[in-house]
């Protein structure tokens, strides 16, 4: 259930939120960020992975399950783990990540630019929107949207869904040129 | 098959002996035997198996990847993790978006970075600067307000100046600079990174300092820092308020006090900063004593004359980063790290056009007389003095000729004032206001006699603080005050009075830099409309060559902060001043 995820070592920060992405450069492979933020916006721990470099063998053996593996267990599921304060929910701005919620007990969900049903298939589930964005959560958390809704209510205030993935990706960058 | 130690039947016989690499066969004749050698066999090899493949490993992704952790809990926007104090160095401040700023959605309005300082090298700190919010989220979450919506070049100022414990703002005059530092102060003080800053300005500015940290920091308590040593010492000593506002004559004074109290501030800020250039000055070495965390500097003219200027304003800023062994160049890249500076040009396409006009005036013939007179006889007696004429005594005559050129000393006339008097007729009568400067309080009294008609009111350092606050309130809100007479020194700085579309320069400075802050007093953000600048030259006088030189020191601000190679004229040097006279200055003058 929502926010009733955290375990002993874990700290309870009233209203936390996580952002999870990640960054794929070309010169050193797939980066993962994970950044948490208060209410505010304000960065409260960021963590970022090693670059995990994808051989040609293994694209072929992982075929059609390697973007979930790679994002969800890999980088996702070892990011979400490693987290002090327990956001009430992540959101993410990449697809594949969504698979990381089966390696982690926080509720997790998409953001993505508002489209029109008709762009949505038929079967797709298709969140809710706040403002301009749609937010899609894992078919695992569907049952507590209306939670979720709320919460986003309260964070959308002061920050654009969007904009902290653009402070991972500098942050992603920067750690590339030092 | 035969074999080298089986021999095929029938074969024996005849062969005499056998090895692996030679045959002995019996003969007849000469020779009991012949011996022919054989070519060692190649070995013939085969197959008798399959070798094992070589395997290859294609490892899983099971591995995870090592993680990063930076916690930022409980710290504050402005403060990273451990920052040391002062010595930063500066990074590029971030570009303006194209966007305007809608504080109504989020997603829609302009977002201003807050990029680490170049000197910034630890990773976690770097990453503190990279991962906060946008300077505007972070304005409306900490609930503070601006009394104007800033343009989004002051959020780039403000971006720039937050994080740097070492900066120069150095933007063009009316571009809000003090507007900027109070915003970022400000920041500072409500996230906790600052408790106690101290603003320096000259003494004609106080009051209108403590009325824009009135206007862009309602909440900050400012204690202005005058009156007798007694009153003055308590006002030092005031525990609890965040902000105090002193004039550099102050601090100059109370320097031993302010150190006897063992003052520390979070922030010292310089206004009109050009001021310390002089690096031997009192006012330089009494605000280099202060002790501070960091040490911001704002003028429109870092540099006035020559590159010294700038090296001295850095002893304050970022003290031994700039030295006098520097090119030009090397200053310019030293420095770009430290300097913000953006022209009115760059950053608002929109503001009114400043229309420039020089005007040349004829002198009247009294005038033209006197003048005569007075060159032939000064240069005459600078001749005579020869190797003991002095650069004082060239000065001298300079401002006995420059004062001609406005009044004749014999009759009175000038032939500005009339030029003057007409056109201020039709600016009254369309009810613009005008500002006239002067070098001289003098000038100033009799242009007030003349142009009376049109509300003229003087504006100069011999008045006290609260006439001439009480001026500039009467000339801003009374319709009847059409002209305000300004002397460059007190009227060039810091004024906001853009409601005035007309400037006339009466006479002329020394300085272009001087000039252009007395222009922008109404050439600034506000101003309602195009600014006219009228500037007086006598045709044929020390005016129009003064004029000249002038022309060749304009870009040598802007050679210095644009990287480039300086002029060959960099300012007025003895050869130039004895030039003004067709003379050659003694030897020691020129050195």
């Amino acid at each position: 259930m929502v926010g009733a995820m955290a375990n002993s070592t874990q700290q309870q920060v009233d209203q936390a939120y996580g952002f999870l992405t990640t960054v794929d450069s070309p010169s050193h492979g797939l980066f993962g960020g994970y950044l948490i933020v208060d209410l505010e916006g304000r960065p409260l721990e960021f963590h970022c992975t090693a670059p995990v470099r994808v051989s040609r063998a293994q694209q072929i053996l992982y075929g059609a399950t390697l973007h979930g593996h790679l994002h969800g267990r890999q980088i996702g599921g070892t990011l979400l783990a490693e987290g002090g304060v327990v956001p009430r929910l992540v959101l993410t701005d990449q697809e594949p990540l969504l698979q990381a919620r089966p390696h982690t007990q926080l509720p997790l969900a998409l953001v993505t630019a508002s489209q029109g049903a008709e762009q949505a298939g038929p079967t797709a589930h298709a969140g809710f929107s706040l403002g301009s964005l749609t937010v899609v959560p894992h078919a695992t958390d569907r049952a507590d949207e209306t939670v979720l809704r709320e919460h986003l209510e309260g964070l959308i205030q002061a920050v654009d869904l969007n904009e902290p993935f653009e402070r991972i990706r500098a942050a992603i960058e920067e750690a590339q040129r030092h | 098959m035969a074999t080298p130690d089986t021999p095929a039947p029938g074969a024996v016989q005849r062969v005499q002996s056998w090895r692996a690499t030679e045959v002995v066969l019996p003969t007849t004749g000469i020779l009991s035997r012949m011996v022919c050698q054989l070519p060692t066999p190649a070995a013939l090899r085969l197959p008798i198996g399959v070798s094992r493949p070589t395997a290859t490993t294609v490892p899983l992704l099971e591995a995870r990847p090592a993680v990063e952790r930076f916690l930022f809990s409980g710290q504050a926007a402005a403060a990273p993790p451990s920052r040391p104090p002062v010595r930063p160095r500066i990074a590029a401040p971030s570009l303006p978006a194209e966007a305007s700023a809608d504080a109504a959605d989020p997603a829609l309005r302009r977002r201003t970075r807050i990029a680490p300082p170049r000197d910034v090298v630890k990773r976690s700190e770097r990453f503190f600067f990279l991962l906060q919010p946008d300077l505007e989220t972070i304005l409306e979450t900490s609930r503070l307000e601006f009394p104007r919506q800033p343009f989004p070049f002051q959020f780039d100022g403000m971006a720039f100046l937050v994080p740097r414990h070492a900066a120069v703002l150095a933007d063009e005059m009316g571009l809000g600079k003090s507007m900027q530092a109070i915003s970022s102060l400000r920041l500072l003080i409500r996230s906790g990174e600052a408790r106690r800053v101290l603003v320096v300005c000259p003494k004609g500015l106080v009051s209108n300092w403590a009325r824009e940290l009135a206007d862009w920091a309602p909440e900050l308590v400012v204690a202005v820092i005058e009156g007798d040593q007694r009153r003055r010492q308590w006002q030092w000593s005031l525990p609890e308020v965040p902000v105090k506002l002193a004039n550099y004559e102050v601090v100059v004074r109370d320097r031993d006090l302010v150190a006897e109290l063992g003052l520390e501030f979070d922030l010292v800020v310089l206004d009109e900063a050009q001021r310390i250039k002089n690096r031997d000055s009192q006012t330089s070495q009494s605000v280099r004593a202060l002790r501070r965390g960091r040490s911001w500097a704002l003028t429109g003219t870092p540099v006035e004359n020559s590159a010294d200027d700038i090296v001295g304003l850095f002893e304050f800023v970022a003290p031994g980063h700039l030295n006098d062994r520097m090119s030009p160049r090397e200053l310019g890249a030293a420095a770009a790290d430290h300097v913000l500076r953006r022209t009115k040009d760059k950053v608002l396409k929109d503001m009114p056009p400043r229309l420039n006009r020089d005007e040349r005036i004829e002198l009247t013939a009294e005038q033209r007389e006197t003048y005569r007179r007075a060159e032939e006889e000064g240069v005459l007696r600078l001749a005579g003095l020869g190797q003991q004429a002095t650069i004082q005594h060239v000065f001298e005559l300079v401002l006995r000729l420059k004062q001609i050129c406005n009044f004749d000393t014999a009759t009175g006339e000038s032939a500005k004032l009339d030029r003057l008097e007409a056109e201020l007729e039709e600016i009254h009568a369309s009810g613009k206001k005008s500002l006239v400067f002067s070098q001289w309080v003098a000038t100033l009294g009799r242009l007030r006699e003349r142009l009376s008609r049109f509300g003229a009111i003087e504006y100069h350092g011999g008045m006290s603080t609260i006439a001439r606050d009480d001026c500039l309130r009467r000339f801003k809100n009374d319709s009847q005050h059409g002209v305000l007479l300004l002397s460059y020194g007190a009227g060039a700085v810091g004024l906001n009075l853009q409601f005035s579309q007309y400037v006339f320069l009466f006479d002329r400075w020394w300085n272009p830099a001087v000039e252009d802050q007395a222009i922008n007093r109404a050439h600034r953000i506000g101003a309602a409309g195009a600014v006219t600048v009228t500037r007086y030259l006598s045709v044929d006088t020390i005016e129009e060559r003064i004029d000249e030189v002038l022309r060749s020191k304009r870009d040598l601000s802007d050679t210095i902060l644009s990287q480039a190679e300086p002029p060959a004229a960099s300012g007025l040097t003895a050869e130039e001043i004895f030039a003004l006279f067709r003379l050659s200055p003694p030897r020691r003058a020129a050195a």
